[in-house]
């Protein structure tokens, strides 16, 4: 064979593959994956994207209990006074920003933002009937995670319908507190005509869980007759009662009672673990509020967090049946029933026995993770209490005390209890109902600092910087200086 | 032609020898240096391949041999190992005088480069090589462990001393925090050393700088290049069998408190917290349970492999087995490996121009497992349980560990775990590949070859019902989850090699072609719930009756198909031999990167300069061979996750609707549509150098190799991207650099020092100096690791700092006095206040507290030296051969022990602070709130160690077998990993993760077993 016949074959040979397949070869799509900017193509799209969007509501478990922790309500506990630091350091008001578990706080409720947002950006892809309860469902979900934002955080970016991209901390600035509020009652108002009374399923978002969430809204900024009047559309609408067994509400069996607006639902039918709390489909607060090396009847163990002061207990009156509820006295309890138990760090002897892990669930690993009780995020009797706080703040007491008293005969199973003061007087009754009423549910740190009560109350709180959390460390760094950290931290 | 010469040479041999008369020749081979006999060297006759059969004999104690009936013009090859093999023609019956040169260290010696081959004479590059020898001494288990203290620059850690474990390769130290793990090219085609046999292996080159440029954006982490045994012409079959068994045991066991000490330490524990003493009263405790002893045991390991080779003058063959099996220290048959393997290799000559080589290996891999390395795993569970426990309770069922404050729920009977641990793993695997090589004119070869790998393995572990009395670990529901998993890649190579010398003295080899690789595969993953009578007999999904509750998912599944396409050449030119320089440039195409990035090109140089040759300095200079070398490269990196570029919907969206759960639809991990490779720039300059007639050679180098662009997944980006949603994961982006630089010498030292006694000494070293240039992404370093529980990352990675070092608080001792706390700053932010006796926390910002801005580096896992050091020492028949390793500067962190008052303790608690000036080390014990436990250097230990790894003693016995010359049978008696010298407390400073970052922390490191092996070697 000549040389250059050889030649010829051999860059033949080589040429060959280099035009034509480069581009065929590598240009494949992946395999068996759905590309994220090519969705939204059947309703079902949309109602796949939606459980998403809801998702994240399991993650608030945190939300509930540092709320509580960082109250005067209880302590952090655990194991030791290192065990899960940032939660320690909150209980004592000497938190900074850099605290994994308020990082978690931002990283997950930013996270139910940009899933709500998902839906809403692709809004206009198709239509089809049920559309727009899709959406509905989608703006309360935004409003709910932006409300816990503004919550700990106070200003925060936001965005309209739109995903937040990569490099929009740099460029978006953090909205100040009345815009955030403006944008969670746009959200909420454009939700609630289109949002069904009865939702859909068990889980999914009623009309009224929007209009109680609104009603909030206007509370916390004050707006008493904004409030007054959603608040009142709930309660007048009589779709909800209180359910007369208190102690009912917090088992399995008064899971989406009567007395439920709206609930985070959770379930012990898959595992979990450390490495993604998020990705819990069980209540991981109910394993940390458990009873330290617990062996005994009703309840199960847990790592002993969030366990409430003497003084929270003291708070009750006599025969108020709701401190048997919300607080479970354990030395008592052990010579009850022969149960035992452990000591944990900051024991008082108390624990949060609404949300403790109760026995007859399937347990399955890592069983602290997946204890299925429900959180309770708005209940009738708090909607009650938030009506009766804007009436009284709007000079109508008679009706205040109405609702007060009705969550109060619930309470003491008689009319002796009733509250007859007015005014000033009736506000600091109607606050401490809210206590007692919601003690353990994670209300009570935010109640106390929008009515600036909680430099009394906890200790080590510094007015002008504690009423926010501070914004994660990293997040300030990402930031590249486009926002700046709250006051004081 | 030259080929037609010799064959026509051939037939006329054959021809005179027929019409020649026949004599008997005898003669004497002596060594040509100093005239000693040599013994045993074997005289074989060159016939012509028709006659079959092969004559010959071997020298006797004189060095004497005579051979009967041969003829004028035949031909005797006379070989000895050590020694340049000969061949003479036979002239007539006169008694011959051969005299044998020692084989100069074999510079003529071919090294495989990738995509070709190279005289080690002329290699410029740094390239090491393994050869059988060393992995017939070293007798590996896996053949990762011959390249441990064997080739300078290679560091080998194990990641378990499990049966089977994972081993990692580190080439010139840790430059990702990535992906470090080499490429592997088995025969030319990609593949996995973790499955080889070692006895199949003829030897192992590893490309440790620019060299390795032409494998582009596969070859940043270096290349090791295995060769497999092939058959050699003109050979008659030959047979080897080799066999060990042995024993193997723990190396190690730490000091423990036996349950009298544990009790008293206990009480003062609690006395010091203000508690009643749990055991008012010690007397009688004893010495208690020795977990430890519980869970170790000896346990057999077991070896075979036979192999068949030889060949014609157009067929080579080698077909090998082998089978081993190995039981683990800890649990026998709980944690056992075994590997059988089966090798076909076959070389025909189709035409005078035209070759084919093919081979196949099969193998097959069972293996079990234990919980290791982690937070209650079995030996963290034998060194935290108390040693007043029993292992079994008076009804002979496993006593369980109490379930309370001081005992933690993750504590549990080690026993009981071993005994309720059930799993099983099994693996199927072929790989191998076919070249057909075509000389198409004297100067241009073109290769074809087809590589492929197929493998699949299934995995079965079940989760027995068992309650450990309210531990983390009690399952409630059994369960059994199988997987099923391919994963199958194939290769193809077309390139063309020019070689052609010209002009004299010049000298130009070209090398052109493509290479498309293409990887897929899937795995199947599904759970059965309720298995019948709760026996691993009955563990399989088909008999399991129960599935998790409605709309939880039992199954799950994964696919993958990743392609790349490159282009490479290179070209070499010489100048008399002397002047060297190789340039090579290589492109490639891959799906691993985003669109906007999907092809790039590397381009990289070597260049060489003998400047000193066997006597240009004249007779009396004792230097042989001095070369220069020097090389820079550019090479890339793409072991990153598949489709990062893409946003897909992988996210986790499950939620409950009407009490049942739901699954919905979520974006994934964020994309980076401008996804590239790692780019590693590498430099090296050094040199080789021979002495006294190659009897010393020394190799050295020194590098700095530059990883730009690390790939750093998951990277931390603003939180309102909602990357921290349920399966969605922060984008891998470009972001990071670091630099490894260091320096490698490498010795070796031959000599026969008389008839009776042969010695062979090598040493080598590596420093390493790694520093991280750049991390990118916002807060400058990244976190890693996990230390204790809830704690916070005691890795990072760090501009200015090694990767993967260790962040803590520094300790200046112990508060022995209440005057000392209050002039101290406040240690309360890391938990409670200092009591006397607590650890002293320094304050290294200065601002008066301790608080976690105070954490500081304590230490990294990356030794700054390695060395290894082998002796070969010969004396007649009898063979000693020892390899020790040695690990200088990398610090280890002790993570086993459960920050919980009743665990059990390391007896370095006796010598516990108990009062001013007791001590100023081990902080007292106390069942109140301390700051102890925070992650300090209190944990953080020397990790450098010194160990014998193989010591062999071995006797040879010539086998007098007609017709089989060179026939013997070697016994030795072999200790593997003998001595460790460590200060480390735990069980062995050398095993590690391998992440780059939480790399080195012990949680209980399952031991690298100490073995006793008596073998033997049978060649036929």
């Amino acid at each position: 064979m000549h040389h250059k016949q050889v030649k010829y074959i051999l860059w033949a040979l080589l040429a060959l593959p280099l035009t034509a397949c480069e581009d065929e070869f590598i240009g494949r799509d992946p395999v068996y994956s759905i590309d994220s900017e090519n969705y939204f193509n059947t309703p079902s799209d949309y109602e796949k994207a939606l459980i998403g969007a809801y998702d994240l509501l399991q993650p608030t478990y945190l939300n509930v209990m540092l709320g509580e922790i960082a109250s005067d309500n209880t302590l952090a506990g655990g194991e030791s006074a290192t065990d899960v630091i940032g939660i320690q350091q909150v209980d004592d008001m000497i938190h900074t920003p850099v605290n994994d578990q308020l990082d978690n706080i931002w990283d997950w409720m930013f996270a139910g933002v940009n899933r709500a947002s998902y839906i809403l950006e692709f809004q206009d892809k198709i239509d089809f009937p049920g559309k727009e309860q899709i959406l509905a469902e989608a703006r309360f979900l935004r409003a709910y995670y932006n409300f816990e934002l503004v919550k700990w955080f106070g200003p925060i970016p936001l965005k309209t319908d739109a995903r937040f991209s990569l490099g929009d901390e740099t460029t978006i600035p953090r909205a100040p507190v009345s815009e955030v509020y403006a944008a969670i009652e746009a959200d909420l108002l454009a939700a609630i005509p289109d949002l069904a009374v009865t939702a859909p399923q068990v889980g999914r978002a009623p009309r009224a869980a929007a209009q109680a969430l609104l009603g909030k809204a206007y509370l916390y900024q004050e707006e008493y007759a904004a409030a007054a009047e959603v608040l009142q559309a709930v309660i007048n609408a009589g779709n909800y009662s209180l359910p007369e067994d208190y102690d009912g509400i917090f088992e399995q069996s008064g899971e989406n009672g009567p007395g439920s607006i709206f609930e985070v639902q959770y379930t012990d039918a898959e595992g979990a673990g450390f490495g993604c709390l998020q990705c819990s489909e069980g209540n991981v607060a109910v394993g940390f509020n458990g009873i330290r090396n617990y062996a005994g009847p009703v309840f199960d163990g847990g790592f002993s967090f969030n366990v409430p002061t003497q003084e929270a207990y003291e708070a009750y009156e006599p025969g108020d049946a709701r401190r048997e509820v919300a607080i479970l006295d354990i030395e008592d309890w052990a010579q009850q029933t022969g149960a035992t138990y452990g000591t944990g760090y900051e024991h008082t002897g108390y624990f949060n026995r609404k949300y403790l892990a109760r026995k007859g669930d399937s347990n399955i690993g890592d069983q602290n993770l997946t204890n299925p009780n429900n959180y309770r995020a708005i209940r009738y009797a708090d909607v009650l209490l938030m009506a009766a706080e804007a009436l009284n703040a709007i000079g109508q007491d008679e009706l205040a005390r109405e609702y007060l008293n009705r969550v109060r005969r619930r309470a003491f199973g008689d009319t002796d209890h009733d509250i007859s003061a007015s005014g000033d007087a009736l506000r600091d009754f109607i606050l401490r109902e809210r206590r007692l009423e919601l003690l353990g549910e994670g209300h009570r740190f935010f109640d106390l600092v929008r009515t600036g009560r909680a430099a009394d109350a906890i200790e080590g709180f510094q007015t002008g910087k504690h009423e926010l959390f501070p914004v994660p460390f990293q997040e300030i760094q990402f930031s590249n200086g486009n926002w700046v950290q709250n006051p004081g931290y | 032609m030259h080929r037609y010469l010799l064959l026509l040479l051939a037939l006329c041999g054959a021809s005179i020898g027929l019409t020649a008369q026949s004599f008997t020749a005898t003669g004497t081979i002596t060594d040509a240096d100093n005239g000693d006999p040599l013994i045993g060297a074997s005289v074989i006759v060159v016939e012509a391949a028709s006659t079959g059969g092969v004559r010959g004999t071997v020298t006797d104690f004189d060095g004497s041999f005579s051979i009967a009936d041969v003829s004028a013009g035949t031909e005797l090859r006379i070989t000895y190992t050590g020694y340049e093999p000969t061949t003479i023609t036979v002239a007539d019956n006169s008694p011959l005088n051969i005299a044998l040169s020692p084989d100069v260290q074999a510079l003529d010696e071919v090294v495989v480069i990738g995509y070709g081959t190279q005289q080690k004479r002329n290699v410029t590059g740094a390239v090491s090589t393994v050869d059988s020898e060393t992995i017939t001494d070293l007798k590996p288990i896996k053949i990762e462990q011959a390249l441990q203290g064997t080739v300078a620059g290679v560091n080998v850690t194990t990641q378990s001393g499990a049966p089977g474990a994972g081993l990692n390769i580190r080439i010139r130290g840790v430059s990702t925090n990535g992906q470090n793990a080499p490429l592997v090219i088995i025969d030319g085609y990609q593949g996995d050393l973790g499955t080889l046999n070692p006895s199949d292996i003829e030897t192992i080159t590893v490309l440790k700088d620019a060299q390795a440029a032409v494998y582009g954006t596969i070859g940043a982490n270096g290349v090791i290049l295995v060769t497999t045994k092939t058959g050699k012409k003109n050979q008659p079959a030959r047979l080897s069998y080799n066999t060990y068994v042995g024993t193997q045991e723990s190396s190690r066991s730490l000091n423990l408190l036996n349950a009298t000490e544990y009790a008293l330490l206990l009480n003062e524990a609690y006395a010091a917290g203000g508690e009643p003493l749990p055991y008012p009263d010690a007397s009688g405790l004893g010495f208690g349970t020795d977990y430890q002893a519980e869970v170790f045991g000896n346990a057999p390991i077991m070896n075979h492999d036979v192999t068949v080779s030889g060949g014609s003058d157009r067929v080579t063959y080698s077909i090998g087995g082998s089978l081993l099996n190995q039981e683990g220290i800890i649990g026998g048959d709980k944690s056992d490996f075994s590997r059988s393997t089966a090798r076909v290799s076959l070389g025909l000559d189709l035409t005078s121009r035209l070759k084919l080589t093919t081979n196949a290996i099969y193998t097959h891999i069972d293996r079990r497992s234990l919980s290791e390395n982690g937070l209650g795993s079995v030996l963290f569970n034998a060194l935290n349980a108390p040693p007043t426990l029993a292992v079994r309770d008076a009804d002979g069922e496993f006593s369980l560990v109490p379930s309370t404050t001081g005992l933690g729920i993750e504590v549990i009977n080690p026993a009981a775990q071993i005994a309720n641990t059930f799993n099983d793993y099994g693996l199927n695997k072929l790989n191998g590949q076919a070249t057909l090589d075509w000389n198409v004119v004297d100067a241009l070869t073109l290769t074809g070859r087809v590589g492929f790998n197929t493998a699949n393995s299934e995995g079965r572990n079940f989760n027995r019902q068992v309650s450990y009395g309210g531990k983390v670990f009690d399952v409630t529901r059994s369960s059994v989850n199988q997987n099923a998993i391919n994963d199958n890649n194939y290769s193809l190579d077309l390139y063309g090699t020019y070689d052609k010398a010209f002009g004299g003295n010049h000298h130009l080899t070209a090398t052109a072609g493509t290479t498309i690789f293409r990887e897929l595969g899937n795995g199947l993953f599904a759970t059965g719930y309720d298995v019948p009578n709760n026996a691993f007999e009955f563990a399989d999904i088909s008999l399991a009756t129960g599935t998790s509750p409605e709309g939880a998912r039992d199954v799950g599944s994964y696919s993958y198909d990743e392609r790349r396409l490159s282009y490479f050449g290179r070209v070499q030119y010489n100048y008399a031999e002397r002047y060297f320089l190789t340039a090579m440039l290589r492109r490639d195409a891959s799906t691993k990167f985003g669109p906007q990035n999907r092809a790039a090109l590397f381009p990289s140089f070597t260049a060489g300069y003998i400047a000193v040759e066997e006597g240009s300095l004249g007779e009396a200079s004792p230097v042989d061979l001095l070369k220069l070398r020097i090389s820079y490269g550019i090479l890339g990196n793409d072991q990153i996750l598949n489709n990062g570029y893409i946003g897909s919907l992988s996210g986790e969206a499950t939620y409950v609707f009407d009490g049942v759960l739901v699954n919905g639809t979520a974006i994934g991990a964020l994309p980076n549509p401008a996804l590239q490779w790692e780019e590693a720039k590498k430099f090296n300059a050094g040199f080789d150098l021979s002495l006294l007639d190659y009897k010393l050679n020394v190799t050295a180098d020194y590098f700095i190799n530059t990883r730009d662009n690390l790939l750093i997944s998951n990277i931390p980006v603003s939180g309102i991207v909602g990357t921290a949603a349920p399966g969605s994961a922060s984008p891998t982006v470009n972001a990071g650099a670091v630099r490894n630089q260091g320096l490698e010498l490498a010795l070796n030292y031959r000599q026969r020092l008389n008839n009776d006694w042969r010695l062979s000494l090598s040493y080598n070293f590596t420093t390493l100096d790694n520093e991280v240039l750049e991390v990118n992404n916002g807060t400058g370093f990244i976190e890693g690791g996990s230390f204790g529980v809830g704690q916070l990352a005691p890795s990072r990675m760090e501009v200015g700092l090694p990767i993967g070092y260790f962040y803590g608080y520094r300790t200046a001792g112990i508060f022995q006095s209440a005057d000392e706390i209050e002039g101290a700053p406040s240690q309360i932010a890391l938990g409670a206040a200092a009591q006397p006796g607590d650890l002293r926390y320094v304050d290294v910002n200065g601002d008066g507290v301790i608080d976690p801005n105070d954490r500081t580096y304590l230490g990294d896992p990356i030794a700054n030296v390695t060395m290894g050091f082998n002796t070969q020492l010969e004396f007649r028949r009898f063979d000693f051969t020892a390899y020790a390793f040695a690990s200088l500067g990398n610090e280890i962190v002790r993570n086993y022990e459960r920050a919980l008052s009743d665990v059990n303790r390391l007896d370095y608690y006796l010598q516990r602070w108990t009062g001013p000036g007791s001590t100023n080390e081990v902080p007292r014990v106390t069942t109140a709130a301390t700051s102890n436990r925070v992650f300090s250097d209190f944990f953080v230990e020397d990790g450098s160690f010194l160990r014998l790894q193989t010591i062999t003693l071995g006797y040879t016995l010539p086998l007098p077998i007609a017709g089989r010359e060179g026939s013997s049978l070697r016994v030795y008696f072999s200790g593997n990993n003998l001595l460790t010298a460590s200060d480390y407390l735990g069980y062995d400073p050398a095993a590690s993760s391998g992440s780059p970052l939480g790399g080195g922390i012990d949680f209980g490191f399952y031991p690298i077993a100490r073995s006793f092996l008596i073998g033997a070697n049978l060649s036929l």
